[in-house]
């Protein structure tokens, strides 16, 4: 709780061995919590891979798992990504013009959709993907990455409105109203000055739409009835049925199923602290 | 297009393997659809709602009755189907309002896995009767061993490994909450009790118990011959005998498990005939002994039970349950489901220690 | 605190050419248009359907044949008289309150303690996210083998932290089920706390610790006149959404115990699942989910009244 100013206060001469020592505090906190995580490795690297009696630690790494899971598994994978990139591109290219609208423009609806954005986020899935179901159905976006992609989007599109809307009300309207003086219309100042400036934004609502699509079940599950465009949250489920023996290739797929999203975090970090200290926050 | 749960990759490999057979000898072209088997019956009625059934159908024949029921099958007698030499409990799963439904292949039931070792180790022989199953479980419950295991997960899967206790005691689904099925409860409540089985048997599926049996964490366990390739793999010395009597040489009722082929109704009338001619294949005489040996199951048609016993040695004691086997859905039909919830429910509540045996039954009855 | 935001905010004046109002205003309408169509669609659509369901009977023979009679408000009656609802919502409310607030202890603390300037910083920070990027459905598989009662690690730690054999059935004991269920929650959502809380103290300005600092505020004392009002609105919007996304909570709950043992572990949305995917009873199904809408509701308009009230103050 005594945050930064408490390192501060310590002086450059004790600075070096505190710090260390939060290094290791940290790696602690990463350790407890990551501890499932440990596990889940640790099971899709034993041979046989019961759940049952699994040794503490993978002594003879046995690669047969992801054999399995990725002679079985990798066009799943591949419509997970379509799936979840598409998501993105759709959620942003709604979602920022109407954070945009609700915080910078005048319009007396605009409150209205923030409210209704904020009443969506309490709808269950279960309830949306039910009455999708139907209405797929009749027009033909079953069994589709188009639909999966509207579908998924209905978790990045809110909360993506949420996000950017918070942070683009600080940017200060003198800077929009500048350059319309200048002669720019409403979109191209939208354009060249609101989303640059709001890069941080995006890319944390990006972020999430990405994550939400990736690790969608419901919809996944409702919307889709054959092999052919089956996410891989799916394809890990058929796995959990009833007649699971082979744990470690399920949970190599597993292991697989989160390696993309985490080269995504992994690249998007980079641009998140780097416009972080940017200052195109102040 | 033909429809089926997915199974494992052992059960997938070999109806793959029928299926091509039926494609020459029909000469029907057959595309497989696999859905993950959970959830598959809201699956099946999500079709049903948006027209989009397959041609051919696999239901569990537990849910014959419910699916027939609205309408969404076709019956097979005029479609030419036949189910002659068919076990009568069999063929009764598949039937609903005097309708022939269904084709049920190979069928299955459960029966008491003991591990030799452990069993001899103590110097045990498998129990017969339920007060032995209690002595018995309790001796071989050691350090990190239990005595048995079973499931007792709030699905389907729980109340199908009870009714074999339920009914052999003169439980009825009809009437749950009588002192013979309260009786049953109490068996497996007392195994719980005494630590003699664990508490984990709340959330197991099957999957898992044979997980525990064969990790040794269970000496004794109840489950059904499909685990028999995973067992053997595992390199387990075990024996399936047959499940303890309340008394001594009281009879048995188990259910009778497995999957049966169905005909959509999808209003295409050459493809309703062609999937019945599938339906046929499938129930053949060598599609049941392939898909009996391949997956240790039990051919429905009672004409190749001799041949099946003699080649499959240790399928003996489920071959001769066969006859006896009940259908889960003979009395109720379609109300079977929700008998089955009121079952699972009260085992839950009585393992919980919420109620009493009786008393939870008659609760969960009135929800 | 976000409808409050806008009221407060200052007004662009329209200052630029008068005849283009018209043209203007139709484009900044533009702006809301794909949105608003996508929500009418995707969530006004969907929760129509669902209060048309509630008052219809449904049976499995209602999806091939279409028909289902209307009953009025029999199904409301029928899910609030039975004895499962009570618990449903009690188990909500309780697996609602404590997952958010351990959500957000949990999130802040390791928020502010990675305010720090350490090596690896930010490698570990990146890590913290792992759990976030798991899809649910291989936490709830994982989770539920560590908590396993006699061969799962969570046991097999304590039992070695305590020198003696623990045996805690964590998902089958209906005194610590609904614990357990909690507790993989909070690890969820720390990740998400930790994200949104982290980028919003990046956005207090330096400048103010060190000032403080020059006043003698340090530690505690700056968090409580620096960090936390400045940081409200970030932990306000952290709230509301963990509020909402832990009310509707499903995926874990039925990864994880399905909802028992004995119901131990039954919240709203899991018994709106179980009346509408397992019984097949859509109509109280859809009761049950509108229920859970308007508990939502509620909650969003009394934090919404709150907010305005405390902001006047």
């Amino acid at each position: 709780m005594t945050s930064t100013t408490a390192t501060k206060a310590a002086g450059s001469f004790g600075l070096e061995r505190s710090a260390s020592r939060h290094t290791i505090f940290g790696l602690v906190i990463v350790v407890v919590l990551l501890f499932p995580v440990y596990w889940m490795v640790n099971v899709s690297l034993q041979p046989g891979g019961r759940a049952v009696g699994t040794p503490w630690f993978p002594i003879n790494p046995d690669l047969s798992g992801y054999a399995t899971a990725i002679a079985e598994q990798s066009p799943n994978l591949v419509t997970s990504l379509l799936v979840a990139g598409g998501s993105v591109l759709f959620s942003l290219v709604i979602a920022a013009p109407a954070a945009y609208a609700v915080a910078q423009l005048r319009i007396p609806f605009a409150r209205t959709l923030l409210f209704a954005v904020l009443i969506c986020q309490m709808i269950p899935g279960i309830v949306v993907s039910n009455a999708l179901y139907t209405a797929f159905n009749q027009l033909g976006l079953l069994n589709s990455i188009i639909g999966l992609i509207i579908a998924n989007s209905s978790a990045g599109i809110p909360f993506g409105i949420l996000i950017m809307h918070a942070f683009m009300l600080s940017i200060p309207p003198s800077v929009i109203e500048a350059a319309r003086v200048d002669g720019a219309g409403p979109v191209r100042a939208f354009v060249s000055i609101v989303l640059p400036m709001s890069r941080n934004a995006i890319i944390t609502a990006g972020l999430f739409a990405f994550l939400f699509a990736w690790g969608d079940f419901l919809f996944a599950v409702t919307l889709t009835t054959t092999n052919e465009v089956r996410p891989v949250t799916v394809g890990l489920y058929s796995y959990l049925g009833t007649y699971v023996n082979d744990w470690s290739a399920v949970m190599a797929t597993a292991v697989l199923a989160s390696t993309p999203a985490i080269a995504v975090l992994a690249v998007a970090q980079r641009y998140i602290s780097a416009g972080a200290t940017g200052g195109a926050v102040k | 297009m033909l429809q089926r749960p997915a199974g494992s990759t052992n059960d997938t490999k070999i109806y793959d393997s029928v299926l091509a057979t039926c494609e020459k000898t029909t000469g029907i072209t057959i595309k497989t659809q696999d859905i993950p088997s959970s959830g598959y019956l809201a699956k099946v009625l999500q079709q049903a709602s948006s027209k989009t059934l397959p041609d051919v159908l696999m239901l569990d024949n537990g849910e014959v009755p419910q699916i027939a029921e609205s309408g969404a099958l076709a019956p097979l007698k005029p479609l030419g189907v036949t189910t002659n030499g068919f076990a009568e409990g069999v063929v009764q799963a598949s039937t609903y309002g005097g309708e022939l439904y269904g084709v049920q292949p190979v069928a299955n039931t459960i029966a008491l896995f003991v591990n030799t070792e452990l069993l001899a180790a103590a110097g045990l022989k498998a129990p017969t009767t339920w007060d032995e199953l209690k002595r018995t479980a309790s001796i071989l419950t050691k350090g990190d061993t239990y005595g048995v295991a079973f499931s007792a997960a709030a699905s389907e899967e729980g109340t199908f490994q009870f009714l074999p206790f339920f009914w052999s005691n003169g439980g009825d689904e009809t009437n749950i909450p009588t002192s013979e099925g309260a009786a049953a409860l109490q068996l497996w409540k007392d195994l719980v009790i005494a630590h003699a089985a664990s508490e984990s048997v709340l959330t197991w599926t099957q999957a898992d118990v044979n997980d525990q049996f064969i990790a040794g964490k269970a000496a004794m366990m109840i489950n059904g011959p499909w685990q028999f390739p995973s067992l053997d793999k595992a390199g387990v010395k075990y024996e399936a005998v047959a499940l303890p009597a309340p008394q001594l040489g009281a009879e048995i009722v188990s259910p009778l498990g497995g999957e049966t082929w169905t005909v959509p109704v999808t209003g295409n009338k050459e493809k309703m005939a062609s999937a019945a001619q599938v339906v046929q294949c499938l129930g053949s005489d060598a599609s049941q002994l392939e898909l009996g040996s391949g997956r240790n199951l039990i051919p429905t048609n009672e004409n190749l039970a001799g041949q099946y016993a003699q080649e499959n040695p240790k399928m003996k004691g489920f071959v001769d349950q066969i006859p006896g086997l009940r259908a889960r859905t003979a009395q109720l039909g379609p109300d079977y489901a929700k008998a089955s919830q009121t079952i699972y429910t009260a085992i839950q509540d009585v393992l919980t220690g919420g109620a009493e045996p009786l008393e939870a039954l008659r609760r969960a009855e009135t929800k | 605190m976000i409808m409050t935001e806008i009221k407060t905010k200052p007004v662009i004046a329209p200052r630029w050419r008068v005849s283009g109002r018209n043209k203007e205003r139709l484009l900044q309408q533009a702006f809301l248009l794909p949105a608003t169509l996508y929500i009418l669609l995707i969530f006004g659509y969907p929760v129509v359907q669902n209060v048309i369901m509630a008052l219809q009977q449904y049976t499995t023979a209602t999806f091939f044949t279409g028909h289902a009679p209307w009953i009025g408000l029999a199904n409301y009656q029928a899910v609030l008289q039975s004895r499962d609802f009570g618990r449903a919502a009690m188990n909500t409310l309780t697996f609602t309150a404590f997952s958010i607030a351990g959500q957000l202890i949990f999130g802040m603390l390791i928020a502010l303690y990675f305010r720090r300037r350490f090596p690896l910083n930010n490698l570990l920070r990146g890590l913290l996210l792992l759990p976030w990027l798991i899809p649910l459905i291989v936490s709830s598989a994982v989770w539920r083998w560590m908590l396993d009662k006699d061969s799962g690690v969570v046991n097999q730690i304590l039992g070695a932290l305590t020198f003696s054999d623990v045996r805690i059935g964590w998902l089958t004991d209906t005194t610590v089920a609904l614990l357990a269920v909690i507790c993989v929650n909070i690890w969820l959502g720390i990740p998400f706390n930790v994200a949104l809380l982290y980028s919003g103290l990046q956005d207090i300005p330096q400048e103010l610790y060190e000032a403080a600092a020059l006043d003698g505020a340090t530690g505690a004392k700056a968090f409580k006149h620096i960090t936390w009002p400045l940081l409200r609105p970030v932990v306000t919007v952290v709230l509301v959404l963990g509020v909402v996304y832990t009310l509707k909570a499903l995926d874990i709950i039925l990864g994880l115990t399905g909802g028992g043992p004995a119901n131990a572990t039954q919240t709203l949305s899991t018994e709106s699942y179980r009346l509408s995917f397992q019984q097949f009873d859509f109509g109280q199904g859809a009761a049950v989910g509108n229920i859970l809408i308007v508990i939502s509701l509620v909650f969003a308009l009394l934090y919404l009244r709150a907010n305005r009230k405390g902001s006047k103050a």
